[in-house]
């Protein structure tokens, strides 16, 4: 009896391990992906009807494979399905899709010799493949849709070996155009009412800033972005660009002052919400919601476009433009922004289509009218349909120069030693002696 | 005599080596090769592409072939990560064992011991991670008016001011080592327990019989009989602590001066695609455990003799 017990128990618990092992596996993986690309073929088809005659399919076969390493998963793989349907539809390519986080997966497959063929990454990677990826030039990307400052972070020794696809700009600042009206605030259009702006806010006895950076191991990346604008408005983009390329060290006079400007605000509690302490331990998305809550514990936040999508997630009832807008660093001479690079492992005659459809006018407005953010392409133009993305793309379209994040771009480790330096800083310690630190990372970086 | 062996119960002198052959290539490619290989990309650099002294700048001291143990050896931030690991060692060491110890002989005298053993071991059964996460709510600093951090509510709820434990450098080492101690406490004061089990209770009634008392008894007696467990306990702990990654990476990311060794490893591999230097600094791991680790190995083969 008692054995029968034990038996029933165990075959309950296989049987239940089984189900929860297989189902989830099994059931939605097919059917979902079904669900996802029918509806997104049949709403870009309806949108650009003529689009599938443009398309250049460079002699690809149907049935052709490109295979696909990226980072975006959920919406935003839907996103992609949506813009790439058209040359899918077009040329018969079957697109290979795998979705990871994880960059060791593409350093290994590389060092495999089993590289994907196409890889959405980061720039840092067209630095550390630059002798395995194909020149986008010889894929014959379109080159006229892309200006020189889109091009430039993606050449690598004179080779342009990654397509800028999405993009996103740091260079903007949140804030409520509702409470800033209740409060008699008016948008600065120049640093100095910037800094006047603050100077009144803290007279009224509202902090300005909220400037939480706490991301784990990443944690500073928000300051340093802050610090690249205020260098871009102090110093312009030809001196950010000298940092990235090593000809103006880390510890020269302009940057320490930008430091310093950073640090004034971001120690202080009555510049931003928890004075240093607080900036250190307040994760960064918080720091943005802090902005929005009501009462709100600070009037603004400097952050990348994507804090329009946290806030509408965090408070669905807000609306955009009404509870939250954003306007560009004032004074700021050219933008800031990171982006995803296509690059390419393969010269087949599917890639050169894909290549050729995305840099065509046509996959810079199909980019721009699927909303997955913003693209450099000049095609892009015109095509946005959400409220926020028209605005933040005039931005880009409108902008004199364009520089990458100078952590990203800089190879060897100088992101995270920037950022644990910023970090430092706002803890207390000493910038003489943390930017000659950085100051010599950089250089052996830049060796 | 011999002659009456059958010929296939003779051992040729390569028979042992059949037997161990298994297990010697399974040492081989796991161990031994990736072994040689890190101690080979130590001395590489960034790419694989050289040797390290390609990476020397001119006017700056340079090591030669060994300039990433250089970098593992002398520059700033591993020496923080140095420090870090020694204040690590010695307080999370005493603190596991003590507790352990302590909890092991309290925990005997009582009738609900094993819920009051279960309560105590219970954190082992929590990934470290997972550990990381539920302190890092513990320190929670808001910088708001609502305190959602434990310690912090009370801190305020005592008229006190707030405290950012986990940024605060003179304070964010030791609030990652408690976190530390609570986990592995349990399993020192399990070893411990098993082992006080071990001391026959002839020995302790006859010295409280002859006026000892608890106190004597411990440490006279009890203590003496376990040390072999202890240092076996104390060395394990040491490898352990050498190793601390996961609290370090989940509560600060080796922020604010909180850097230890393996944590650095972890940085410059995946962070910033230093390989070289990551060997570096894991070779340099390596020859700091060997000693605890041939300790616990002589240690061990003592024992086997006794029996």
């Amino acid at each position: 009896m008692k054995q029968k017990y034990w038996w029933l128990i165990t075959v309950l618990a296989v049987v239940s391990i089984v189900a929860a092992s297989c189902a989830p596996a099994a059931a939605p993986a097919a059917p979902e992906v079904m669900e996802e690309e029918a509806p997104a073929e049949e709403e870009v088809m309806e949108e650009a009807p003529v689009a599938a005659v443009d398309i250049d399919c460079m002699g690809a076969q149907p049935g052709d494979e490109i295979s696909m390493l990226y980072q975006w998963s959920g919406a935003e793989e839907e996103r992609l399905n949506q813009i790439l349907a058209p040359l899918v539809e077009a040329c018969g390519i079957v697109i290979v899709p795998e979705s990871t986080r994880d960059q060791a997966l593409l350093d290994t497959r590389v060092q495999a010799g089993t590289p994907p063929d196409i890889a959405f990454w980061n720039v840092a990677q067209l630095v550390q493949y630059e002798n395995l990826l194909i020149p986008m030039d010889s894929l014959e990307a379109h080159t006229d849709n892309y200006e020189s400052f889109f091009r430039s972070p993606g050449t690598v020794n004179g080779k342009w070996l990654g397509l800028p696809v999405k993009a996103d700009i740091k260079t903007i600042i949140w804030y409520s155009p509702a409470i800033f009206e209740i409060k008699g605030y008016t948008v600065p259009t120049t640093w100095a009412e910037l800094d006047a702006l603050v100077e009144q806010m803290v007279a009224n006895g509202d902090v300005p800033w909220s400037m939480g950076m706490e991301s784990g191991d990443a944690t500073g990346w928000t300051g340093t972005d802050f610090v690249q604008d205020i260098l871009l408005v102090e110093q312009g983009p030809e001196y950010v660009l000298g940092l990235q390329d090593g000809s103006v060290p880390m510890n020269d006079a302009g940057v320490k002052a930008a430091w310093e400007t950073y640090g004034k605000w971001a120690k202080d509690p009555a510049y931003t919400v928890g004075g240093a302490q607080g900036t250190l331990s307040t994760g960064f998305l918080d720091a943005i919601y802090k902005v929005f809550s009501d009462p709100p514990e600070a009037m603004m936040v400097k952050q990348s476009g994507f804090a329009g999508g946290e806030v509408k997630a965090q408070y669905p009832d807000l609306e955009y433009g009404i509870d939250y807008d954003f306007f560009a660093v004032p004074g700021a001479k050219g933008l800031q922004g990171g982006a995803d690079w296509m690059m390419s492992f393969s010269d087949s005659a599917a890639v050169k289509a894909l290549v050729a459809y995305l840099s065509s006018e046509l996959g810079g407005a199909n980019w721009a009218k699927a909303s997955f953010d913003l693209s450099p392409n000049k095609g892009a133009a015109g095509n946005y349909v959400d409220p926020a993305l028209i605005k933040k793309g005039e931005a880009l379209a409108t902008t004199t120069g364009f520089t990458p994040d100078t952590g990203d771009t800089i190879p060897g480790g100088f992101g995270s030693a920037e950022f644990k330096a910023l970090s430092d800083f706002v803890n207390g310690v000493d910038l003489d002696t943390l930017l000659d630190s950085l100051a010599a990372v950089q250089a052996e970086a830049l060796q | 005599m011999a002659q009456n062996i059958p010929g296939i119960m003779k051992q040729k002198r390569i028979t042992p080596w059949l037997y161990l052959l298994p297990a010697l290539i399974v040492m081989a490619t796991f161990i031994l090769y990736p072994a040689f290989n890190t101690f080979f990309l130590s001395l590489r650099n960034l790419d694989n592409t050289g040797w390290a002294s390609t990476r020397c700048l001119e006017g700056q001291p340079c090591w030669g072939v060994f300039e990433n143990f250089r970098y593992a050896l002398t520059s700033d931030v591993m020496r923080t990560a140095f420090v870090n690991n020694i204040i690590w060692l010695i307080l999370m060491v005493s603190g596991t064992v003590g507790f352990g110890l302590l909890i092991a002989v309290l925990a005997d005298k009582v009738k609900y011991e094993p819920l009051a053993k279960a309560v105590i071991f219970m954190p082992m059964a929590i990934s470290f991670v997972g550990a990381g996460v539920i302190w890092k709510f513990m320190y929670n600093f808001g910088s708001s008016q609502v305190q959602i951090g434990l310690l912090n509510a009370i801190v305020q709820a005592l008229g006190g001011q707030p405290v950012s434990w986990l940024t605060e450098p003179q304070i964010n080492t030791f609030a990652l080592i408690v976190v530390g101690v609570w986990m592995w406490t349990g399993f020192c004061m399990t070893i411990l327990a098993a082992a006080l089990k071990g001391v026959s209770v002839e020995v302790l009634e006859a010295a409280r019989v002859d006026g000892a008392n608890e106190w004597i008894v411990f440490w006279k007696i009890m203590v003496p009989l376990i040390m072999p467990t202890i240092t076996v306990v104390i060395t394990t702990m040491v490898i352990n602590v050498l190793k601390i990654f996961d609290i370090v990476y989940v509560m600060t990311g080796g922020n604010y001066g909180t850097e230890v060794i393996a944590n650095r490893m972890y940085t410059e591999m995946y962070a910033n695609y230093n390989p070289g230097r990551a060997s570096a600094i894991a070779v340099v791991l390596i020859l700091i455990i060997i000693p605890a680790m041939i300790f616990n190995i002589r240690r061990f083969s003592e024992q086997e003799k006794i029996r």
